[in-house]
Formats: C-alpha cells, sequence, structure tokens
C-alpha cells in the first residue's frame, strides 16, 4: 500500500534540463520510478536521459495523459509559474523541490492549489518515498545508499528536514524496522502539506502500523497533531522528536535552520512536547530515541 | 530580515500610513540639533534596536528640551538594551493619544494563508492580551482589502509589493484631534524574495540575533551571495559564547545537534550548517571561518546520512581549512551518505598528515553518541 506515491505514480520533471532536475530524473528512474518526461519552456524536442522534454505541461500531459505528479526542479523566481502551470494543468501531486521560494509565491500557488484540491509536497522537499515501490525527488541518495537505509516495512516516517528524513528512516532500518512511506514535507514557513494531511492517510494505510515524526521549534504545525490524536483521526503508536530546545536560549525572530525554524513566544520546542504527551503521543528526548519508544509498541516486522 | 522602527516607519509612509514627525540621529552628538530642526516640544527620543519589550527594556524616553533629548540619546547609545546593540535614535514627536489598537499582517502557518490580527489593545504588553486580538485569514490573490480597519488596505499593499514577512503596527494610535497614525512599525522582508528587490542591499547587515553582524558572520554571509545563491548553502553561520566549534551538515541535523551538544554538557562557540551539496569551495570557506575563532577546545563535524550531498566533495572544503589551521584540539566527525567511503579517506589523510587527534564515525554510530565521544576527549 504505502501512501502518496507507490507503482502507479507516473511523473513528469519540471525543469528536467538543469543539473538537479536530470540528477533527479536518474535518481527516480533507477529506483524504478515511472518518469515520463521532464518540461522545460524553450527546450521542447530535447532528449534528457532517454526522456523527451516538453515546451508546457500542457504538451506533455497531451503525450503522456498518466502523469499524475509533478516533481519541480526550477530556480527559485521561476517557482511559481512552474507551480501554477502544473496546478492549472490538474496534476494531482506536485512535490515541489525548489527550495527559497519567495513566501508570497508559496501562498499564492497554495492557495490555487487547494482551489484545484491538487497536493503539493513542499516547497523545499527532497522528496518522498514508498520503499521497494517508487521514490520522488532522491531522498535515499545513490540507489545502493536507498536500498540499504530503505525497506519495505511498517513504521511511516515524517520529517521537517531532508537529511533527517534519512538519518531517521536509517535508525529505523539499523534496528530492523524497515518503512511504508517517507515523506519530506520541507522546512519553510508555510508548506503545502504537513501533518495534519499525512497522519491521516498513514491511519488509512494498512501497512503502517506507527508513525514517527522529526519536528522542528517554531510555526504551529505540531499543534494540529494533538487534535487529530484528540479527535481519534489518528490512533496508531505516534513518536515525535522536536529540535530545537537549544532555542529557547535565542531572541525571539532569529531563524536557525530551516526557515520555518522561527523563535517564537510559546511555539517553542518546549511547548509543542508538553501538548502532545498531554495527549498521549510519545516525545523522544533525541531522535535516536523515536526507534525505543516506537519498539515498544510494534513488533519487527518480518 | 528585521528592519529597525525607522526603516519599517519609511516604509509604511510610502504607501500612505500615517507616522509621526521624526528625525533620525546617527551619534548622540546630533541629537540637540535633530531636536531644533524636528520643531515639537515634547517628544519621544526612541532607541533603535530589533529587539521586541524596548520600553520595558527602558529605550523610549520622554523628552521636552534640547538637552533632556541630548541626555536621553547620549544615555541610549551607551546603553545595549537587552543585549542589543543600539544602531542609532530616533528623535519623533510625542502625540496625545485617545486609543492604542493593535494590527498586524504576517503568514499563518495552520491556515497557510496570510492573516491580520486586529484588536483594541495596542501597547506595550499585548502578548498577555493577545486572546482580545481577531484573526483574520486573506487571500493572498486578492488585490485589496476592505475593512474597516484604518489603514488596512495601505498595509495589504505594502505586505504584498514590499514581500514582507510581518508588518506589525503596534500601537495603530488614535490622536486627540482624530488621526490614525502608525506609532511604533516592526516589519520582517522575506530574505528569499530579495531576488526582486535591489534596493534591499542598501540596508545596512544585520545578525539573525538582532545585534550587528560579528566579522566573522559577516565573511560567511558572503558565501552564499552572487548568482548562484541559491546552490547549496554554506553562509549561515552565528557566533555564540562556548569554546567548541560545530560544522554541521543539514538544517534539521544542525537543530538536532545543537540540542545534543547541550546533553552531553558542552557548549557550542558558533551555530552553522551546510547543506543542499554546496561546491567544495562554499564549504571551505565555511570552516575557515568556524576554525577562525580564537579559544576553541574541539570540533565536532557532524551530519546525517545524506541523501545526495557528496561526502567527499564537502569534506575536501573541510580538509581544505583543516590543511591551514592544523587544530590542536580534539576533533569528531560523524557522516555518512554519497562517497562516505572516499570521504573519511580523504579526512583520516589529513589527519594523519598533520598529526591531528581526529575521531572518525560513521552511520553506526549515531550522532548523539558522536557527542559523547567529543564530550569524553575532555
Amino acid at each position: 500500500m504505502a501512501i502518496l506515491v507507490n507503482r502507479d505514480t507516473a511523473v513528469v520533471v519540471q525543469g528536467m534540463t538543469g543539473k538537479e532536475g536530470r540528477r533527479a530524473c536518474l535518481a527516480m528512474t533507477e529506483y524504478g520510478t515511472r518518469v515520463c518526461c521532464g518540461v522545460t519552456p524553450g527546450k521542447g524536442g530535447e532528449m534528457i536521459e532517454e526522456k523527451p522534454v516538453f515546451n508546457s505541461v500542457a504538451e506533455a500531459l497531451a503525450a503522456f495523459p498518466e502523469i499524475n505528479t509533478s516533481a519541480i526542479y526550477v530556480p527559485p523566481a521561476a517557482a511559481k509559474s512552474a507551480m501554477l502551470e502544473a496546478v492549472n494543468c490538474g496534476i494531482s501531486l506536485l512535490n515541489v523541490i525548489v527550495e527559497r521560494v519567495p513566501i508570497q509565491d508559496t501562498a499564492y500557488c497554495l492557495a490555487a492549489a487547494r482551489e484545484r484540491g491538487v497536493r503539493v509536497v513542499g516547497p523545499s522537499s527532497l522528496g518522498i518515498i514508498s520503499p521497494g515501490l517508487a521514490r520522488i525527488g532522491v531522498v535515499g541518495g545513490p540507489l545502493e545508499l536507498a536500498r540499504e537505509i530503505f525497506r519495505p516495512g511498517s513504521v511511516g516516517v515524517i520529517s521537517r528536514s531532508g537529511g533527517m528524513t534519512n538519518e531517521v528512516s536509517w535508525q529505523f532500518r539499523r534496528a530492523g524496522f524497515g518503512q511504508s512511506t517517507a515523506v519530506h514535507i520541507g522546512g519553510d514557513l508555510l508548506i503545502g502539506t504537513s501533518y495534519r494531511e499525512l497522519l491521516p492517510l498513514f491511519e488509512q494505510d494498512p501497512q503502517t502500523l506507527a508513525v514517527v515524526i522529526f519536528g522542528e521549534h517554531g510555526g504551529t504545525q505540531e499543534f494540529d497533531i494533538v487534535e487529530l490524536v484528540k479527535t481519534g483521526q489518528f490512533q496508531k503508536p505516534l513518536a515525535i522528536y522536536i529540535g530545537g530546545r537549544f532555542a529557547a536560549a535565542f531572541p525571539e525572530g532569529a531563524t536557525i535552520g530551516h526557515a520555518g525554524a522561527i523563535v517564537e513566544a510559546g511555539k517553542g520546542a518546549a511547548e509543542k512536547e508538553a501538548l502532545l504527551r498531554k495527549a498521549g503521543v510519545m516525545v523522544a528526548e533525541h531522535y535516536e530515541q523515536l526507534v525505543d519508544l516506537i519498539s515498544r509498541k510494534v513488533a519487527l516486522s518480518p | 530580515m528585521n528592519l529597525y522602527e525607522f526603516e519599517g516607519k519609511d516604509l509604511l509612509s510610502r504607501y500612505g500610513i500615517a507616522t509621526p514627525n521624526r528625525v533620525l540621529v546617527r551619534a548622540a552628538g546630533q541629537a540637540a540639533s535633530a531636536y531644533r530642526a524636528l520643531g515639537h516640544t515634547r517628544v519621544l527620543v526612541k532607541a533603535q534596536v530589533l529587539s521586541g519589550k524596548r520600553a520595558a527594556l527602558g529605550g523610549i524616553r520622554r523628552c521636552a528640551s534640547a538637552e533632556e533629548v541630548a541626555d536621553a540619546a547620549a544615555e541610549l547609545f551607551a546603553a545595549a538594551l537587552g543585549g542589543f546593540p543600539v544602531a542609532a535614535v530616533l528623535v519623533e514627536e510625542e502625540l496625545a493619544l485617545t486609543s492604542e489598537h493593535y494590527l498586524s499582517l504576517t503568514y499563518d502557518t495552520s491556515s497557510r494563508c496570510p492573516v491580520f490580527l486586529y484588536g483594541q489593545v495596542g501597547g506595550s504588553g499585548v502578548e498577555q492580551r493577545l486572546e482580545a486580538v481577531v484573526k483574520e485569514p486573506l487571500d493572498i490573490r486578492q488585490e485589496r482589502v476592505n475593512a474597516l480597519i484604518p489603514f488596512a488596505n495601505e498595509l495589504w499593499q505594502c505586505f504584498k509589493a514590499e514581500d514582507t514577512r510581518l508588518i506589525e503596527v503596534n500601537p495603530l494610535a488614535k490622536t486627540v484631534d482624530g488621526r490614525w497614525i502608525a506609532c511604533d512599525a516592526k516589519v520582517a522582508l522575506d530574505p528569499d524574495a530579495g531576488f526582486r528587490h535591489d534596493s534591499w542591499a542598501f540596508y545596512e547587515p544585520r545578525g539573525a540575533l538582532g545585534r550587528l553582524l560579528t566579522q566573522r558572520e559577516k565573511l560567511a554571509a558572503a558565501i552564499d551571495s552572487g548568482p548562484a545563491y541559491y546552490r547549496g548553502t554554506a553562509g549561515k553561520y552565528i557566533d555564540l559564547d562556548g569554546d567548541i566549534g560545530v560544522l554541521f551538515a543539514g538544517g534539521g541535523a544542525s537543530i538536532a545537534n545543537m540540542d545534543a551538544l547541550a546533553a552531553v554538557g558542552l557548549t557550542p562557540a558558533n551555530y552553522c550548517e551546510y547543506s543542499g551539496n554546496p561546491p567544495r569551495e562554499k564549504v571551505h570557506a565555511l570552516a575557515k571561518v568556524v576554525l577562525s575563532k580564537p579559544g576553541l577546545r574541539g570540533l565536532w563535524i557532524v551530519g546525517g546520512v545524506a541523501n545526495f550531498t557528496s561526502i567527499v566533495e564537502t569534506f575536501a572544503g573541510v580538509v581544505d581549512a583543516l590543511e591551514e589551521v592544523k587544530p590542536s584540539y580534539p576533533i569528531v566527525v560523524r557522516r555518512a551518505g554519497p562517497q562516505e567511503k572516499e570521504g573519511m579517506e580523504l579526512m583520516a589523510g589529513c589527519a594523519a598528515r598533520n598529526g591531528l587527534r581526529m575521531q572518525l564515525f560513521g552511520k553506526e554510530t549515531s550522532m548523539s553518541d558522536s557527542a559523547a565521544a567529543l564530550a569524553s576527549c575532555f
């Protein structure tokens, strides 16, 4: 099963003629993801890694009507038009890999996506992987490493950090677990998909027996979890680590690590942990402890 | 980037939002003549600091003569309000007010929209009265805001055109003669929109912590400038008070590792982070900045299992800096990911050539355990 990406995923890479887009095309293809084609305005007709490049998403869809996912690899100044193009074409899942998208552009595209019922993961996402089925982006890294870290299994992984998506998944793999799907939601202040969308998906997914989250101080997304758990929309074992205790010593308004990891009154790691604990969520003191917490609730998957 | 009050007010003025008459003073000696030029008897002398709670820290003085203004300015320039240096002083007319309201525009992470916050409860200490603030979500695509709130539409135009992440007017006050006026302004610009705002280059550089940038922070900030600014990041560096130099790979890992370092009783001499597969030159420049800090007694080079950041490429940059400095204090390295074998060999070779006291760990050791390994060196 898994969530978001699977064997039916068919991808267009917007910005495939760039260095990162080309590398992502290779990384996805070698993992078994179906990459149909790429889009770069003005470069239609070129071939990248044996895949055709089109001038627009509409042209790509005409040639490959099965496309249901766009991986977006364009420079930040072009991100808004690329996202809007995919939204307007009604592609159901956008995985926006672009970093440093102006927040106003993100807000604009998320509003448009909401209207069209399009799911956006990112910006500043590194990708999504459903082990053994498919991956979007380069999450997991080179094929050999991705296979070492990711195996099909029972743990859903949600992370605000790309590196920690891998690191946390590796801690579970090392302890003998596999993963259902690992999603890097991105560390920006505004992101298209967060815990409140993903936890219900993991709840519905029979393969997923538990979920772990690498969260950060700043923003309010961790507070949404409390609501989901209280209302029973998420009932599986859930363990979370929230980075940034040290930030309590920093002045308000300072940004550390990711754009969304901003020091705000009442939104620090400690405040979030207290509320989550009260709702019955397992809270890890350090990220390595996530494995111990889940091990108490879920047997190793075969 | 957070703006000083005077910068914020200048910005709001351009969008038709009324602000008090004021003169900016850059040195205490100019304060008396600024007061005379302003031509108001009763004035406020306001320290320009990137800190909230300015009033509570004594950063706003009421004056009614050139002598009082000169004394107040001299005191404020000499003070560091809550550790924040005073960049300038604003001499501003004191208005007779009948009410003080709170008004701000920012992005809400939950609704993923801009939100208007408005309350008839402005002034210092508004954080304690936030329940009285009305939250109004907006669609960033809307052209105008038709609210009864004074200056709502002017603020909206400014918010969008200037790519701000936050505009806070506290208080938005009503004067006894019935005018609405923005008595304070807190504005944060979105650094990611800098590519469409050439004018931002004219703002003086400032640090993430509200103080002026240190020399090392300035050197680091320059690393990610230029046309390829978004190709890998290596310019996030903050000087701190501890004695352990850190070189963190990855934004999320950097946050986890700041916590992990504190957990083993060590204190960082800096915060920094490189990520997104930066080229060797960027990492070299950042490592040089980290190693240049005097008084280090340890170095922690740590990151998670990288997705696509090349360990050999980034470590080559670190090694370039280590070859130049040849530190005598203990160094602990923990890293994994693409080309990790070659990267570790490079690091080990550097340690052997230069007699460095270095311990190398891969993904079989967790990041927290490598922090413990460093702590056990002391």
